[in-house]
């Protein structure tokens, strides 16, 4: 019964808390919503498209199987006419057709305009230097005679592509959970954010109990012989609820709410009991972080400060802010560090990697063994913080 | 009101002593107390004195050291903090729930204590407010409920009328009163005396951890009767050598004394040495003199 009443209380006092609740359900739905959408051009799986402008000097029949073999590559890209400042450039050299089989090292001129991006700029480069092999190729045919210099341009194409088409084979290893360099926007985005807004119970977890013991509530329950483990497990038992309502609606917004704004939505791949593992240790890793901080901040400003403080060094270090895939190696190991780091390389395992229960178990073994080193430390320290509540008198 | 007679103890204290770790000196000892039901013990002392401690070890706050505390039957203890101790978000009612929950009522009894609660702190109109939006009086009165609310044998305040207004002052003391007619043990702190007067039986003064004093109130200020004088601000010239050639015994109070007995002659002798003085006394009367007079005396002057 007083289990149940202590219970009540918090979540009263939680859903009377806008700030909590701002904290832990609008902060983390505006990152991920804002941060899916900066990163769904940098981090997409398919290149945005291209605004082409094909310089062309001297007309030649090369020149046009470059253009062909060149949209073949930019199936999606959109060729131009001149002065559109917001299209990429390729200049043909004059001497375009004469110096493809005389020097291997020419080829032509790439213009961009400053806004594109790295990926693109990749994408053009790559896409220009197989229209370049390929019209190379057709020209040396041609020239050796193995290729019948009268069938039209495209069917004459159509053969070089045939003999430079190979069949790759793709297979992912799954050495390491970090696979923040495959991910999404939304694959990305969703769990980092998800995970960063559920490590925020721990500040009003802490808060709501320098505030009752600032209050003097602490103290009847003391001078009633409250049990002490009645009362801690009354702080993590809401917030635990809390967690897992995180989780599941975070992750509803990244399936269902992204594609609603144009964003790519994400999917969960593999099994359900896989996600819930993941949620019940992290879960447990958050409340047993809110636990300690609890112990021992001594106001609730003080719990704000360490808090949050502790929390956004864990995102930085742990990849929620910064994709690990862009870090230095030194800063990639000095992630592991962080549970953060552990609970995101697990998401990953699942989102991009396929993982199954048994992919993520080292991950979610960390998040439950920080969960009860730091619950059993807070727990010591939340008892004896307790027993020294002592009357106030002014 | 006027006490019943309960006859039995509601709890007992023998020989309790206390040092906090580092202190030179012990915060109390040699404590020894019988406290009856029905009676409310008002509990006075300079800061440091250690009522704080006493209440802290009754309430199960601070381990006990040394010396033994009896209860009749469990401990059992309602209390009142000085401190706002609830929860400022909840609402009235709600708080009042959640203690009740906590103090495991449940039932007829439940609704029984909290209706009575509610109403001796006049909280009716009030129970679907948040406790923060509560003026400061009110909010003293929620934590008087909230202590009175707990079924208990004796029940601790501490400065439990701080910042509330004369009406609700009213209130509550009639509440405590209430407590005590009803065979509850009290035990009262507070710095307004005046309260002390009227609710205990029983003054228990500390002085550096020891009982200075431990008097029946009546007695105390009953035996105190006598003529009463105040100056305005030192003692006339020659009001002493007139004591002295009229054989009469004084005691010194704050800025005055009391004569115990006098006769008519002796007070006419006093009543004319003073009328020819410039400056009048403050204060002439005959009674007793109030709590704090003696507070202050028996106290070497510490509030």
């Amino acid at each position: 019964m007083r289990l149940r009443a202590l219970v009540r209380k918090e979540i009263l006092l939680l859903l009377r808390d806008p700030h909590a609740l701002a904290v832990l359900f609008i902060m983390p739905t505006l990152f991920l919503v804002l941060m899916a959408g900066a990163m769904s051009n940098y981090l997409q799986d398919k290149p945005p498209a291209l605004r082409l402008e094909l310089q062309v000097p001297q007309a030649s029949s090369y020149s046009e199987a470059f253009r062909a073999a060149l949209q073949v590559q930019l199936p999606n890209s959109e060729m131009v006419a001149a002065g559109d400042p917001r299209s990429s450039r390729v200049s043909l050299p004059a001497d375009f057709a004469e110096s493809l089989l005389n020097d291997n090292a020419a080829g032509p001129a790439l213009g961009f305009p400053p806004q594109l991006d790295k990926l693109s700029r990749e994408h053009l480069r790559g896409a220009v230097r197989v229209a370049l092999a390929q019209t190379r190729l057709l020209a040396f045919l041609e020239d050796s005679g193995d290729l019948d210099a009268g069938l039209p341009l495209a069917e004459r194409l159509a053969l070089v592509q045939q003999r430079t088409a190979s069949r790759i084979e793709e297979r992912e290893l799954l050495a390491s959970g970090d696979l923040s360099g495959r991910a999404n926007a939304s694959q990305l985005s969703v769990p980092a954010w998800l995970i960063f807004g559920m490590f925020f119970v721990a500040l009003p977890m802490a808060g709501g109990f320098q505030r009752e013991q600032q209050s003097g509530a602490l103290l009847r329950f003391r001078a009633l012989g409250l049990n002490l483990g009645a009362l801690a497990l009354s702080k993590v038992l809401p917030y635990l609820l809390i967690n897992l309502l995180q989780f599941a609606l975070l992750l509803a917004i990244g399936v269902h709410g992204l594609p609603l704004i144009g964003l790519q939505g994400l999917s969960l791949p593999g099994s359900p009991g896989a996600y819930v593992l993941l949620a019940i240790s992290l879960t447990c890793a958050t409340c047993g972080l809110g636990l300690l901080l609890a112990a021992l901040a001594r106001s609730a400003e003080q719990a704000l400060l360490l808090g949050g403080g502790i929390n956004i060094i864990l995102a930085a270090l742990g990849g929620i802010m910064v994709p690990k895939s862009v870090m230095p190696a030194a800063m990639g190991q000095l992630a592991e560090i962080s549970p953060m780091s552990w609970a995101l390389d697990a998401f990953l395992t699942l989102l991009v990697g396929q993982g199954s229960p048994a992919d993520i178990a080292p991950y979610c073994f960390r998040l439950l063994l920080m969960a009860a080193l730091f619950g059993a430390g807070g727990w010591l320290l939340f008892r004896r913080r307790v027993q020294q509540t002592q009357w106030t008198t002014y | 009101m006027a006490s019943s007679c309960w006859c039995w103890s509601v709890l007992e204290l023998h020989n309790i002593g206390h040092r906090y770790p580092g202190a030179d000196t012990p915060a109390l000892q040699g404590i020894d107390l019988q406290l009856q039901a029905g009676q409310c013990l008002g509990l006075l002392g300079s800061n440091g004195a250690g009522k704080t401690t006493l209440l802290s070890l009754l309430a199960g706050v601070l381990p006990l050291q040394q010396g033994e505390i009896r209860w009749d039957g469990e401990r059992s203890l309602g209390l009142v903090p000085q401190q706002l101790a609830f929860y400022a978000e909840l609402k009235v009612r709600e708080n009042l729930e959640l203690f009740a929950d906590l103090y495991h009522l449940r039932g007829a009894e439940r609704a029984r204590r909290l209706e009575l609660c509610i109403a001796s702190t006049r909280l009716e109109d009030k129970l679907a407010r948040r406790a923060a939006r509560l003026s400061g009086g009110e909010q003293r009165r929620l934590n008087f409920a909230i202590g009175l609310l707990q079924p208990a044998r004796l029940y601790l305040f501490d400065e439990a009328t701080v910042g509330v207004d004369a009406a609700s002052r009213q209130l509550l003391l009639a509440a405590v009163e209430h407590l005590t007619a009803e065979g509850h043990g009290v035990i009262y702190t507070s710095h307004y005396l005046d309260e002390i007067e009227r609710v205990a039986q029983r003054i228990l003064l500390l002085h550096e951890g020891r009982v200075r004093l431990d008097l029946d109130s009546r007695q105390l200020l009953d035996d105190g009767h006598g003529l009463l004088l105040e100056w305005q601000s030192e003692e006339p010239a020659g009001f002493g050598e007139l004591l002295t050639r009229l054989h009469l015994h004084s005691e010194a109070l704050p800025n005055g004394l009391r004569i115990p007995s006098l006769d008519g002659p002796q007070l006419l002798e006093i009543t004319r040495f003073l009328a020819e003085r410039p400056e009048l006394p403050r204060l002439l009367r005959f009674g007793r003199p109030s709590l704090e007079q003696l507070y202050l005396r028996l106290n070497g002057g510490r509030l």
